[in-house]
């Protein structure tokens, strides 16, 4: 028998996997928190899962929830390690798959190579029937050939098959008509329509979606399975969870259905970790920035509420259509900035860094595995920031002679010294972060100094404050277990589901019945889902938001809507809201007609999410924790002598102003000088900062 | 503070940070009119470009959008400094232009507007943007006719005037635009959009002036310019040196000629040899024959993010007033894309038998611009489809081309989808496939183009076109074959079939189906050593009959 009750989440990143477990004395109240990192292990993930919770001792029999988030469905695309996939469509369709929207990010590269469709020609095949953008039946659904179909799919050796019909958004009948039969006449098949996913329009996106979902199923459901199995094996007998991208976590019958949901989990969790971190102290307006080894990953979190987007794209870069999913996604700016982002000089003599990133083998120069080019982990121990006696935590003797030989041979292309050269890569990183800051807040109409930076990852203590300044920010947070707050995040998720639905109505007083209608229609539907889990409907709540643009616009405005019924006075509301949400973004408003996009209808049901409750405190003294002082190079604000404390002695009520570093087995935290730091109640380091100090910012 | 800012001067990082901001507030202001505009071919196609400049109109940075469009800015700056008086350029005020003889550059559907930013009493930059508005008024909806003879027809001209002065919008200018516009509530939102993006930049150039001193700012303009100079005269370095010359008929019988001379730092365009300028409405102003000209040499010099006025500084042009290529008043200049477009691929086929494996085959070359109207069955109000198409690219000395892209004179340009057409438009989309037309063929074969049917679903729509590479089709390179023929074809509801390349305002009615078919580009290389495996890949996935397999590829089944 336990009184514990023990939270726990594991995360398979890139190169590591983390777990963090919260195990609270219900007696006493008093909380414990254990973090453990080890190898990711690929392509056998599970195993990897194991070894971390094995590694950080705790029991898996007493674990009453355990979430869960994998980078596995996002590596099982960009490796090209699904299964071979067909696709069915309607009639007259097939190559939109191929024709895909014909733009091109690279203007004037006439080598241009278009992202080659997940699915060749010959494994697209039609079906003839077609719906109307109402949603009502033009010509009746033809399947008199799909038994033809779907030989000739067996016979090529296809495992999973995806089937997208026109206006399926508007209704999914024609499309459920395939399902069934396919899944009649092929009972072994992974098959997956595209209203399952997505309920909006643009066909080559839905196509796209519905595509890349079958062609990573059977991986997922394999990898789910065996995942729940070797948990239950070695004892684990609570609720597991997977992460989602939007933030929330489902089950995993839910999830193996439709995996493809999992495709942004790792920064989904730490975004939604930030927010309700930000929540609990009191800080609604939040920017996150996540910075790892190979990228930066940033979202704005607004009111207390991550935003959640269905227009992502996978490979999107500026070399790269890439292609699109259209599934509910935390709305993350990601860019190839990370620690081992590599730094280079052009034939002018221009310094860059990134997005090529030496990774975990040969990584940074400084691992003295044979990296022969400087990188942003190896500027950070030039300058100071980064202690070359307690690299990673002391497990890496960092090699100072690589990290001097690969700067120094910058500086020579720069012509500089090499601490200038060093100074000039933490620069041009942090200029590459501020751009992916700005995307988020300035770019879509935001103040960014009026939010609160919590930076988390391996690099996120390291830059907040150099980032915050430069983006007039007053108040950084690097969070307790800033080095594995995605599963940290995790422990905080609810159990949520986003519905987007397209169906465009003009928003005035006649239609405020069929916007309540459609609401209705959705929060119907979630709820008997819901009911079909066991979850009873006032466990449940609902967020809805209206997607609304002016007439004859395209790319509409989300509007939170009021609860209860919609009526012409609510209209009246929500039309109001719309003109000064508009206003705010773009600068203006206009006298015209309003209209009605489509819902987003957010159902979130508790499931026991862990509450944090204060560190226990022992009396230690600040004194206690310094380690003692060294020279620090603050690029633009010079060198200073700081302090340098052990994160891990660190207690809550400790405070201490700048020029200092905090080490923690994971990560580096840079205080500036003038800035001022405490520890709050749960252990996450608050540090102030007055702008005045900086002038102007830069020199 | 001040004599730190002094020493970072010529910091490098601070100019980079600078310079790099410059492109971020491109990017935002691109966002801002993406987001806002109304109409679909800016939001959807983006058929629109944004881009600073510095205080005398010189590009400062690479802009965002399509870059054809990017490359009007500068030069509608430039004239709008010419053009108005220098006491009458105050803060907030915001100009605008249409007209390629006062600053336009391209037709009068496309409206450039272009904000001065002054810092410290000094005009530092203008921050501009320019998008294609859907109707101007004019001889026909949506303002584009194969028949116009004078610019006069072409719609509303806005000769570089004030829209807004110091922040107050001049609204008899606008009553008057609204009132020459067939839709006026679209032209009033995508115009709303055009100034909230170019006040966005002015706002972040005034952060930057701010943050980094005025010195410094200019500094880092004028070095990225520098910086773009050495990118194109490095590359220069690595191009074969002498003259190169073609002369091409296009399909309207016209022969287009080009002398290329590459010297170690001067890459000179000589159009002077062409013919008197057009009496309908294929034209181009000098401005946008220099476009195109800029267009080639970005391709051939390997610009991108250097796209700024250093980068063009080796660029000289040629051109006879009174040309199709530099043309005079009244001239029209509706259909200017399809001259610009042809010159552009002209210089193109020019050169690339001289480049080694620079330049790819000919492509579909032509922007396909579709004009479709009419009134919407279900709501009864008027529609315009303003939308070029994609078609097939050529095959390179290293792949095969790209099949449904968008021409090399365009770029990050979205077509629209069947479902969103289907709504807005008030037609069927009955398909939306890859053209299986034969041609192309060769080691490296051209990409496919499309096959794209829309059917008419009320009486009295329009429907316009102006396709080019529809006699004359797209080039082959080193043994290729010719690629096939951009078209439209009108299949009436009897089941007659008419077929057009270029069509004003051709009356069609409820059931017809007017099918738009776009080329397959030019193949790369003897067909006969295409490897075995990618001809019965082809032969698999349909793009390749049995009988084409056996008959040019030599193939045996």
């Amino acid at each position: 028998m336990t009184t514990r009750t023990i939270r726990a989440a594991t995360d398979v990143g890139g190169t590591f996997t983390d777990v963090v477990y919260f195990s609270t004395d219900p007696l006493t109240g008093v909380q414990e928190v254990v973090t453990a990192k080890s190898d990711t292990t690929p392509p056998d993930f599970e195993r990897g899962v194991m070894n971390v919770l094995g590694k950080s001792g705790v029991p898996l029999e007493e674990i009453a929830f355990l979430a869960h988030g994998t980078t596995l469905v996002i590596n099982a695309l960009t490796e090209r390690k699904g299964v071979k996939t067909a696709l069915i469509t309607t009639e007259g369709f097939r190559d939109s798959l191929e024709i895909a929207r014909g733009n091109r990010p690279d203007f004037f590269n006439l080598h241009y190579e278009k992202p080659p469709p997940f699915v060749p020609r010959y494994l697209r095949r039609e079906v003839p029937g077609r719906m109307s953008q109402a949603g009502r039946e033009r010509a009746p659904l033809d399947l008199s050939g799909l038994p033809a179909i779907l030989d000739d799919f067996r016979a090529e050796g296809v495992e999973a098959v995806a089937i997208c019909l026109l206006h399926s958004y508007a209704d999914p009948s024609h499309e459920q008509a395939v399902l069934e039969r396919v899944r009649e006449l092929w009972p072994e098949a992974s098959v997956v329509a595209s209203h399952q996913i997505s309920r909006e329009w643009r066909e080559y996106e839905r196509t796209s979606t519905a595509v890349l979902s079958a062609y990573v199923q059977p991986v997922a459901e394999r990898y789910l399975s065996r995942l729940a199995d070797g948990l239950h094996q070695a004892g684990f007998d609570g609720q597991l969870y997977i992460m989602h991208s939007n933030c929330g976590v489902d089950s995993v019958e839910t999830t193996k259905q439709i995996p493809i949901t999992m495709v942004e989990s790792g920064p989904a969790s730490g975004f939604w970790g930030a927010a309700e971190l930000g929540r609990s102290m009191g800080d609604s307006n939040v920017l996150a920035l996540d910075i790892g080894g190979t990228t930066a990953k940033c979202s704005l979190i607004e009111g207390g509420h991550v935003k959640i987007i269905s227009d992502y794209w996978i490979e999107r870069t500026r070399r790269s259509a890439g292609y699109p999913i259209q599934v509910p996604v935390v709305d993350v700016v990601e860019i190839g900035n990370g620690g081992g982002s590599i730094a280079w000089v052009d034939d002018f003599g221009r310094l860059y860094v990134g997005p090529q990133s030496a990774g975990a083998v040969p990584g940074p120069a400084a691992y003295g595995r044979g990296g022969t080019e400087a990188t942003t982990t190896d500027a950070n121990l030039a300058l100071g920031r980064i202690n070359p006696d307690y690299f990673c935590g002391g497990e890496i003797e960092a090699d100072m002679a690589a990290v001097d030989r690969t700067l120094g041979a910058l500086a020579q292309k720069l012509g500089v010294d090499t601490a200038e050269a060093a100074r000039g890569v933490v620069r041009i990183a942090n200029n590459n972060m501020i751009n992916a800051l700005k995307l988020v807040s300035v770019n879509r109409g935001y103040d960014p100094r009026d939010f609160t930076l919590i930076a988390f990852g391996g690099g996120g203590g390291m830059h907040a404050v150099a980032l915050a300044v430069e983006l007039g920010i007053h108040k950084v947070v690097i969070p307790l277990a800033a080095d594995v707050f995605s599963a940290w995040g995790m422990l905080m998720s609810d159990l949520r589901r986003d519905y987007f639905v397209t169906r465009l109505m003009s928003l005035n007083a006649d239609n405020a019945e069929r916007v309540g209608a459609l609401l209705d229609e959705v929060t119907g539907a979630s709820l008997e889902q819901f009911a079909g889990e066991g979850i009873a409907a006032e466990k449940v709540r609902f967020i809805r938001y209206g997607n609304l643009r002016y007439e004859n616009q395209e790319h509409g405005v989300e509007v939170q809507l009021p609860d209860g019924e919609i009526d012409a006075a609510v209209v009246a509301e929500i039309t109001d809201n719309f003109h000064g949400t508009y206003e705010r973004e773009y600068t203006y408003r206009l006298d015209a007609p309003v209209e009605f996009v489509g819902a987003h209808v957010v159902a979130i049901a508790e499931v026991g999410k862990l509450a944090p409750v204060p560190l226990p405190t022992t009396g230690r003294r600040l004194g206690d924790a310094l380690k003692g002082r060294r020279k620090v190079d603050y690029a633009t604000e010079g060198i200073h002598e700081a302090d340098v404390y052990d994160g891990a002695l660190l207690e809550p009520g400790m405070g201490f102003d700048g020029p200092a570093i905090i080490e923690t087995k994971g990560s580096t935290v840079v205080v500036h000088p003038g800035n001022e730091l405490t520890v709050d109640d749960y252990g996450n380091l608050i540090i102030s900062i007055t702008l005045d100090s900086y002038g102007d910012g830069d020199e | 503070m001040t004599t730190a800012r002094a020493d970072s001067t010529t910091d490098p990082v601070t100019l980079e940070i600078i310079q790099s901001a410059l492109q971020a507030t491109s990017d935002e202001m691109f966002a801002a009119l993406r987001k806002t505009a109304m109409s679909a071919i800016i939001y959807e196609v983006l058929d629109m470009g944004t881009g600073i400049t510095d205080g005398e109109g010189n590009l400062a940075s690479s802009g965002a959008g399509i870059p054809a469009f990017v490359g009007v800015l500068d030069k509608a700056v430039m004239r709008v400094i010419e053009l108005n008086d220098r006491d009458d350029i105050r803060p907030g005020d915001i100009f605008i232009t249409n007209d390629p003889y006062y600053g336009g550059v391209t037709h009068l559907n496309d409206i450039v507007l272009a904000m001065p930013v002054f810092a410290e009493a000094e005009l530092v930059a203008w921050t501009a943007n320019i998008a294609h508005w859907n109707d101007v008024g004019g001889m026909v909806p949506g303002s584009i006719s194969n028949e116009a003879k004078e610019i006069f027809q072409e719609g509303l001209r806005l000769p570089a005037v004030k829209l807004i002065s110091e922040g107050t919008p001049i609204k008899s200018v606008m009553e008057i635009m609204k009132c020459n516009s067939r839709l006026p509530d679209f032209l009033q939102g995508d115009m709303w959009a055009g100034i909230a993006a170019a006040r966005v930049g002015e706002r972040r150039i005034l952060d930057l002036v701010r943050k980094y001193g005025l010195d410094t700012f200019n500094t880092a303009l004028r070095v990225f310019q520098d910086y773009g100079e050495q990118v194109a005269l490095r590359a220069l370095e690595g191009l074969p040196k002498g003259r190169f010359s073609l002369k091409e008929e296009q399909d309207s019988g016209a022969v287009y000629g080009v002398t290329v001379e590459i010297t170690d730092d001067e890459f000179i365009v000589d159009l002077r040899d062409n013919p008197d300028q057009d009496p309908g409405p294929n034209n181009a102003s000098r401005d946008g024959t220099m476009i195109a000209a800029q267009m080639v040499f970005m391709n051939i010099t390997d610009a991108h993010s250097s796209a700024n006025a250093g980068h063009f500084k080796p660029l000289k042009v040629l051109t006879r007033p009174g040309s199709v290529f530099d043309a005079s008043p009244p001239a029209a200049f509706a259909t200017y894309y399809e001259v610009e477009i042809r010159l552009y691929d002209v210089i193109w086929r020019c050169l690339a038998p001289h480049l080694g494996d620079r330049l790819p085959a000919g492509s579909f070359a032509s922007v396909c611009g579709t004009f479709i109207g009419g009134p919407h069955p279900d709501t009864g109000r008027h529609f315009t489809i303003v939308e070029p198409q994609v078609g097939g690219w050529g095959g390179s000395a290293f792949r095969d081309g790209n099949s449904a892209m968008f021409s090399g004179f365009h770029g990050d340009t979205f077509n629209c989808p069947a479902e969103v057409a289907e709504t807005r438009y008030g037609l069927y989309v009955d398909q939306l496939a890859l053209n299986d037309a034969p041609g192309g063929e060769g080691e490296h074969r051209g990409g496919r183009g499309i096959v794209l049917d829309y059917r008419v679903r009320s009486n009295g729509c329009f429907f316009t076109c102006a396709y080019t590479r529809n006699k004359h089709l797209p080039w082959p390179l080193e043994g290729g074959r010719e690629g096939s023929a951009n078209h439209a074809q009108v299949i009436r509801k009897d089941g007659s079939v008419e077929d057009y390349a270029v069509v004003t305002a051709l009356e069609v009615n409820e059931g017809d189906v007017i099918r738009l078919r776009t080329a397959t580009g030019g193949g790369y290389g003897d067909p006969g050593t295409r490897p075995r495996e990618l001809v019965l890949d082809d032969l698999r996935n349909g793009y390749l009959t049995e009988e084409q397999a056996r008959k040019v590829y030599g193939l045996d089944v």
